[in-house]
This record gives structure tokens, sequence and C-alpha cells, in this order.
């Protein structure tokens, strides 16, 4: 009995740091200017006012870049649970050759830092027509290895048998990866759902590049003119965080669903 | 009949594969292996792109904030890996079991996680802050004088791995409780019954069913903190003193501060081979440890 | 419910390139007969592109055969932008430098020459600028750039402070030595208020090592930085924040900055920017402003912007029109004047007058006067190697890790190799 309550001590604990970041980017986005950087740092803001909110709102086209955001995120993500899962269900339940050789290429490509890759990809852009378009910022991120590599360890748990079966009363791949594969890799699924749009929601160096005028930029990338040369507008900033962090944590929330233990294996037979 | 289930196979496969790989080749492996390319090359971007023959790798050897990069990466990846990943199973564990609030809790972790650096950067910088900061003051009650963490050469990179760890646990937490999703809970039952332990339940059953996760989490954990930039650019730009410089940030500024992208070509390349071969180990090192159904 | 969802999800797809391929075209066509300029700038967003509006407006007014397309970047990220838009061919027209990126490019061939636009312009005259600021962004006797924006670096001191400590303001012939004796006696160890801030960094030193006589390279473009006067120059730095007491180390400031300490009414002088007149507004206690102290002879920091035009742009008459504008204009002027947009570089006394009158700071004319001292730094063309260089052997020197001519010496490296 002391055990559990200790336990939840400690985890209460440690929760309270995790969310101290979150209150602190809201209690700043509630300080005007002055008091921001008032040593020592006050949780409590001296005189709470949403003006950082409404200048946000004032200098930015935030709906605009909201709906930039929203779009390329929503699109990308299911892009890439789609891609990731057909890839991963090759890679999982069927046997080629050069499968492992493939496999190794595609987690290699995790091994190159962005910024050298940027230029040539850029260029690629350009050569297609889509700089500053949707297509640009969405298409070349349809596709993910680390996705991949996820939830291939996720379907390699699942037990053969489960196939065999299906396999021997005729159907086919598609249909076994449809109704049997896949929702046994509900937890895999959702994860990869947070990951994914979390990734392309606070994703800055591409579309940087690649976009040009103010309609087409995303959330990261206009707010990013917060930081000046010579001063950065924190109060702005943090508000800007704040607005960026909800869509975030909403889709998290809705992810929680799928995460129902012992479940999975509903489909064995004993 | 054999031949037409060739063909049948082979257009599941590729059925299957096609759609990430079109992708991945397109705009990842074309880009990567362009890089690769420039390293035989002088670009700054602007003017005509020069041959170079192998004078970037020559520059590579001799050039000590390479080096130094290399040895600073290297103690963040042997810092923050083993660190981050006992906290993310510890926790997943925990949100895992019978505990009341677990929604709550799960998503208490995963805000760091979600933040931007920027922010949690100058959160930590403050928590740092040798005179006001929190954690000096926690120190200072049980009588410990604590360093000037960020603006002392030999805590800076301490400093980074710290927060670092602080904000992944939740990312590792996740997939951690996506892994845990798929062990039965009938087998940890039915071993209960039989009389087993908690610990041995955890060694016999938990982490052998969890291994393929775990696999995953260590290539992916080491192929990220091998890369590590955003932190450090945030915290410390490479500070004090180049004492937190690693080699992404060493290619950043290569690329884009000294417009010479044949050479942050080659660092990054000689980065890719580093990794590659230390995941290439791994895998091969998979078939003693990693328990597939 | 899941197959819903990927449905839905490949309509959106549809949806999006189908009204991507419109955003597309609606950028590349244009009315046929205007002109279309890109204007990429870094000092526009967030505060000031209503005021760039204002002037792209009156502009197109008057050459209703151009239009303007505005690219904007923060300061970060400005450069690696601009070099991937050059690296892929598609240069903005027109795009906002500042002096010590400006002698890279100009090395580098990304700029068009000016003089054949000069030439060709009866219209022109470069008196129209102060003759210094012109000047500056000519590159090998061929001028490459406009002259936008100004700033010095003065010497920022809290009133109220120096009244408490009974110390004399700030005189324009002061000396570091006159400012050290003040601090020393501004220092309230008790309440936490330090005397002064210069910081040790490659944008204080060169002017510290000029100020006592020396320089990074001579006149001859050989390398000096070792030399006796420099490190006399650095020893004086370092001995204000190490040896007299009277400015915090980084550690001490944890994470605040000089302006924010300053702000706070816990500074007594700090050495910063014009570009701090608004931030410092917000304080609340008495401040001005003055000439920063010299040593043997005065030496102050003159930061410029200018507005270049890229070597691959095929429309650079309509470019050099709107250059020419922005930069030399009477209306912009007056817009910077009002707007706090940094200081425009055009000799125009009545935009002088109205600056000098607009309040705190007192003693605007002191940005003026800081004119009379000013150098430009030491640029070459691998200038952020030569400041990295340099800067890294500043931090260990401020560190005390190794001393001043240490410092120097190891400096002196850097800079063979970049030869």
């Amino acid at each position: 009995m002391r055990k559990k309550g200790l336990l939840y001590i400690l985890l209460s604990l440690a929760a309270l740091t995790m969310i101290v970041p979150l209150l602190w980017m809201i209690s700043t986005s509630l300080k005007s200017n002055q008091y921001i950087l008032k040593m020592p740092p006050r949780i409590i803001p001296e005189e709470p006012t949403l003006d950082s909110y409404k200048q946000l709102f004032d200098l930015f086209p935030m709906l605009r870049m909201l709906f930039n955001s929203i779009t390329v995120a929503v699109v990308v993500v299911g892009g890439q649970i789609i891609t990731s899962l057909m890839a991963a269900y090759a890679f999982a339940r069927m046997r080629f050759k050069g499968r492992e050789f493939l496999f190794l290429i595609f987690i290699a490509t995790m091994m190159v830092p962005f910024q050298v890759t940027i230029t040539p990809l850029f260029i690629t852009m350009r050569y297609f027509g889509w700089l500053n378009t949707y297509l640009g910022l969405i298409i070349p991120t349809l596709h993910t290895a680390f996705g991949t590599f996820q939830l291939r360890q996720a379907l390699l748990t699942i037990p053969k048998e489960l196939e065999e079966s299906a396999f021997m009363d005729g159907a086919n791949h598609f249909l076994v990866f449809s109704r049997i594969i896949v929702p046994l890799a509900k937890p895999a699924i959702a994860t990869l759902c947070v990951l994914a749009f979390m990734s392309s929601w606070n994703s800055f160096l591409w579309p940087l590049i690649v976009t040009r005028s103010e309609e087409m930029m995303t959330l990261p990338v206009g707010l990013s003119a917060l930081h000046g040369r010579y001063e950065t507008k924190w109060n702005m900033v943090m508000s800007g965080s704040v607005v960026s962090i909800i869509p975030i944590v909403i889709v998290f929330i809705f992810s929680q669903r799928y995460f129902v233990q012992g479940i999975s294996r509903s489909g064995i037979k004993d | 009949m054999v031949g037409e289930n060739r063909i049948k196979k082979s257009f599941w496969v590729l059925f299957f594969i096609l759609p990430a790989f079109t992708g991945l080749v397109l705009f990842t492996i074309i880009p990567i292996i362009s890089s690769f390319v420039l390293t035989l090359f002088r670009w700054d971007l602007i003017s005509e792109i020069q041959f170079a023959g192998l004078s970037n790798f020559r520059k590579l050897i001799l050039d000590e904030k390479f080096w130094n990069a290399l040895k600073h990466t290297v103690s963040f990846v042997i810092g923050y890996i083993p660190f981050v990943m006992v906290t993310g199973l510890f926790v997943a564990l925990l949100m895992n079991g019978k505990i009341k609030g677990k929604g709550a809790f799960r998503t208490a972790f995963f805000i760091p996680v979600v933040s931007s650096w920027i922010a949690v950067a100058l959160l930590w910088t403050w928590l740092f802050n040798p005179k006001f900061g929190l954690i000096n003051y926690i120190l200072a009650l049980i009588g410990i004088a604590g360093p000037a963490w960020l603006y002392d050469p030999n805590w800076a990179m301490t400093a980074v791995i710290m927060t670092s760890v602080w904000k992944d646990t939740g990312f590792v937490m996740m997939l951690f409780l996506a892994g845990l999703q798929d062990i039965p809970q009938s087998l940890l039952e039915a071993a209960s019954i039989d009389g087993a332990t908690t610990v041995k339940r955890f060694f016999r059953i938990t982490i052998p069913m969890l291994s393929p996760t775990i696999f995953f989490v260590m290539i992916v954990t080491m192929i990220n903190s091998f890369q590590v930039f955003d932190q450090v650019w945030v915290m410390t730009e490479g500070g004090p003193a180049g004492s937190t410089s690693v080699l992404v940030e060493q290619v950043y500024k290569n690329a884009f501060r000294y417009y010479n992208m044949g050479y942050a070509s080659t660092i990054s390349l000689v980065l890719f081979l580093i990794i590659l071969l230390i995941t290439a180990v791994q895998i091969q090192g998979q078939k003693k440890w990693v328990h597939y159904a | 419910m899941k197959k819903k969802l990927i449905v839905l999800l490949m309509m959106i797809c549809i949806i999006v390139s189908v009204s991507a391929k419109g955003q597309q075209g609606k950028e590349v066509t244009s009315e046929s007969e205007k002109t279309e300029i890109t204007y990429f700038t870094f000092s526009a967003a967030p505060d000031h592109l209503d005021h760039l509006d204002e002037m792209i407006a009156i502009f197109e007014e008057k050459n209703k055969d151009i239009k303007i397309l505005v690219e904007t970047a923060g300061w970060d990220d400005y450069f690696n932008k601009l070099q991937v838009n050059i690296a892929g061919g598609i240069a903005p027209d027109v795009f906002e430098l500042n002096y010590e990126n400006f002698v890279t490019y100009a090395a580098k061939g990304a700029l068009y020459n000016m003089d054949e636009l000069t030439a060709g312009d009866s219209s022109f005259s470069k008196d129209v600028y102060y003759p210094r600021s012109y000047d500056s962004f000519s590159y090998k006797n061929k001028q490459y750039g406009l002259p936008e924006t100004f700033s010095t670096v003065v010497l920022y001191y809290n009133k109220d402070l120096f009244d408490a400590a009974g110390v004399a303001y700030p005189q324009e012939n002061w000396t570091w030595d006159d400012a050290i004796e003040a601090a020393k006696k501004i220092r309230d160890p008790e309440n936490d208020v330090w005397g002064l801030h210069s910081g040790i960094q490659f944008w204080e030193f060169y002017k510290k090592i000029a100020q006592n006589g020396g320089a990074v390279y001579d006149g001859n473009g050989n390398i000096t930085i070792d030399s006796k006067e420099n490190v006399e120059a650095l020893q004086t730095m370092l001995d204000i924040q190490n040896k007299h007491g009277i400015m915090p180390t980084d550690a001490e400031m944890g994470g605040m900055s000089d302006g924010d300490l300053f702000v706070s009414g816990k500074l007594g002088m700090v050495v910063s920017g014009i570009w701090m007149f608004g931030a410092f507004g917000e304080a609340d206690f008495n401040w001005d402003i003055e000439v920063e102290p010299g040593m043997k002879t005065k030496a102050t920091h003159f930061f410029a912007n200018t507005l270049a035009i890229s070597s691959s742009s095929d429309k650079a008459e309509a470019a050099w029109k709107w250059a020419k504008f922005f930069t030399a204009s009477e209306e912009s002027a007056k817009m910077r004047i009002r707007t706090g947009w940094e200081l425009p570089t055009i000799q125009d006394e009545k935009a002088v007058e109205a600056y000098l009158t607009m309040g705190n700071p007192a003693n605007r004319q002191a940005v003026f006067d800081s004119l009379k001292y000013s150098i430009v730094p030491p640029v070459i063309e691998q200038q952020n190697e030569l400041q990295d260089g340099i800067g890294m052997y500043l931090d260990q020197a401020k560190l005390q890790s190794i001393s001043a001519e240490e410092a120097l010496n190891l400096s002196r490296k850097v800079l063979e190799d970049l030869k």
C-alpha cells in the first residue's frame, strides 16, 4: 500500500517537471515584454495580458498559416501511414530476394543530416515546378524510413499462424493485409500517427526553403520572423508556441484510444 | 504454374513496396547521392562548382574542429542513449500497468516531446542558471556548490545531455508503450498463476517479447543522437569555447556559414559511414537476443 | 473506419494537388505588361511589413510597369535561404545584405555591377548618400550595392545609477580608463548592480584594437593580429571582466543579454547599438547615450545594410529603379525615421532634424558624432570563418583558459589558414 503511494508521488513529481515547459510557455505568453526576462523568473505573471496573442494574430496571417500547417500535416500523415504500412508488410511478412538489403537501404537514409540534402532536393523541386506549392511541401515527405522501420518491428510480432489460415482459405495479400494485419497493428499505427503529425507540424527547414510567398508559409516558418537580428519578442514566441502545441496534444489524446492492453491478441486460437 | 506464382509474387512485392520506395528514391536517395558526389567538389552554392579531387578529405583529416566535434558527439551518444532508454522504458512500464490517470500522465510526459527546442532551451537555460537556477538551488540545499553548467566548458555537454534526456523520455516512452501493447496479457497472467515473480515475468516474458521494439528504439536513438543538432544549436551554439561542438553543427556551419558545401558533404559522408558501421554491427548482433514471433 | 479515412485522405490529396496547380499558375502568369521584381529582405518582418508595403505602393504608382514581390525571412535563416535560392537558379532580383556578407557575395560574383546602371542613368547622383556609406559597398573599385540603412554602436548609461553614486556623466572625450573608474564607483555587489558591459567578442574586439592603434590586417593585407597593441587592447577588455570586477561574466549573467541587464536597472553602462532605443524605452529609469570611449584614439562601429541586385537577374533595369527608390527617396527616409526602422543613409538635413528631436534618448546627436570616428570591420571573402575562428579564441581567453597573447597567436594561425 505504501509502495503504491510512493510510486504515485514520484510519478506525479516527474509528470510535473514535464508539464513545466508548457506552464512556463503559457506564463511567458501572458507577460508584457518588460517582465519576461526579469530575474528570478516568476511563474505567475504580475500583470497577465492577452496582448501577445492579439499582436500575434495582428502581425501574422495566423489563420492562413494554421490552414497550411494543418493541410500539409494531415495529408503527410495519411500518406506516411499508408506507404509505411505497406512497405512494412512487405518487409515483415513477405519473403523475397534482397529483402534485408533493401531494408538496410531504408534505414541508411536516416543516417544523413538534412542540411546536405536540402540543396539537391530544392533543385529537384524547381525542376518539377513545385516550388512554393502544396505539392512541394507535401510530396517529398510522403514516405518515412523511420515509420517503415517502426511498423515493420510491430508487424514482426504478429504470429504467422494468423495469416497461414487466411491464405489457406484463399485470401490474397491485400486481404490479409487489410483485414488481419492492419487491425492488429493499431497501437503502432496510432503512435506513428502522432509522431508523424508532430514531425510534419514542427517541420521548419524544408518549408522555409520551399515556400516563397507569405500565403504558403506554415506556422513555424512564419513565426521565425519573431527572432529578429537584435531582439526577440519572447512573449509572442511563446504565444506562438502555445498555439502551435494545441493541435498536436489533441492528436495525441485521441490516439490514446488505441492503447488498450492485450486486446490485440484476441484472434489467436488458444 | 511456378512461373505464374513468381510473377504474382513479384507483383505483390512491388505493390507493397513501390509507394514508399518511389518517394524514397526520388526525394531522399537521389539528394543523398548528390551530396556524396559533392564531396569531390568545391561549391559555395553561389558560384560555379569546381572539381576538388580528394582535397576535402585531406582537409578533414587535418581539421582539428572535426575531431573535436567527433569527440563531443561520441560523448553525447554515450551519455544520452543508455539514460534515455532506461527512463523511457521505466516510464512506459509504469504507464502500462494498473495506474489511475494513465492517460493524463502519458500526456504530461509527452508535452516536452512536442515543445519546440527554442522554448525548452530557454527554460532550461534558466533552470541551469548558476545563480538563480533551480538546479543549483537544490544542489545547494544538499550542500553542493553547483557548476556554471552551460557556461562551463566542462559541464555544458552534461547539461545538454540532461535536457535531451528529459525532453525525449516521452518519445521513447511512446515507442515502448506501443511495443508493450503487443504482449498478451494472458501470457503474463498465466505465468503469474504458475508462481512467477514480477521480476521473473519481466525478464522471461516482457523483455523477450519487447525485444523487437528495444532493438528498434536502440537503433533509432543511436542514429538520431549521432546527428544531434537542434538542442546544441539553440542552447550553446557549440560553445562555450567549442565544448559542445558536434558533427552536424560542423556540417551546418560549413554548408551555410562558410559557403563550403563540398566540405560539409564530406563531414556528413564520414558521419554516415560511422553510423552505418555501428548499425550494421547492431543488426548482426540482433540474432543473438532479439526474439521474433 | 480506416478505409473511410484512407479514401478521405486520398480525396484531400487530389483536391490539394489540383488547387496547388492553381496556386502555382497564379504566380507564374503575370499581366504581360508588368515586370515582376522579387525583393528579399530580412529587416522588414515582422514589424515593418506594412511600412514596406507603403513604399511599394508609392513606387508602383510612379512606375506602373513594375510590380514588386516581397519575400522575407528572419535574420537567422535569411542567408541559408538566399544561398539555396541562388544555387537553385532563382536568386531574388533585389536583396538586402549586411556589410559583412556583402563582401562575400561580391567576391563570389553574385552581385550585379552597378557601374553599368549608374552610367546610363542621368537622374542618379551618388552624392545623395553619405560618402562613406556609398563607398563601403564598392568592391575592387566597382559598385555593387546601394547603401540602405546604417546604425552605430554607442555607450548607453543609466543616469539614475550615476546620480546615486555621485559620478559625472560620460563625455565624448572619455577613454576606457574614465569608464572603468566610473564603473568601479557604480558597482554595488550587495544590490547586484554592475558597472559596465562591453562584450568580449569579435565586434567589440576589432574596435578596441583600432582604438589602441592596432588592426587585424595592415594596409597591405599582412596579418597583424598578434601585434603588441592588440594584445594590450585585448588585455584591457579582459581586465574589465576578470580583474576590476565591474563586468559580469556570461555565467553570472546566466542567460540574460547585456541589453536585458541594462533594462532591468542593474547595469551602469553598456555598449550596444542604436537599435536598442525601442527596447530600452521600456526602462523605468533615466538613461542617455554618448559616443563610446576610446583609448589612444577613438574608433566606433558602423553597421550598414545594402540593397544589391543579383548578377543573374534579367530585370536589372527595373531592379535598379526599385533599389534607387527604396534607398534614396525622401519618402523612404521619412518613413524610416518615423517608424524607427534603422537610419537612412541619405544626407537629408530635415530628416536628421526630425530624428534628433524625437525624444528618448536626448543626446541623439551622439549617433552622428560616432560617425566621425567610424571604422569598418576587417572583412575578407571568408568572413564567417574569420569571425568564428577569432571568436573561439576570444571565448577561451574570456574563460581564462588562455592568455590574451596566446589567443592572438592562435588567431594568427586561423588567418594564415584562410589565405
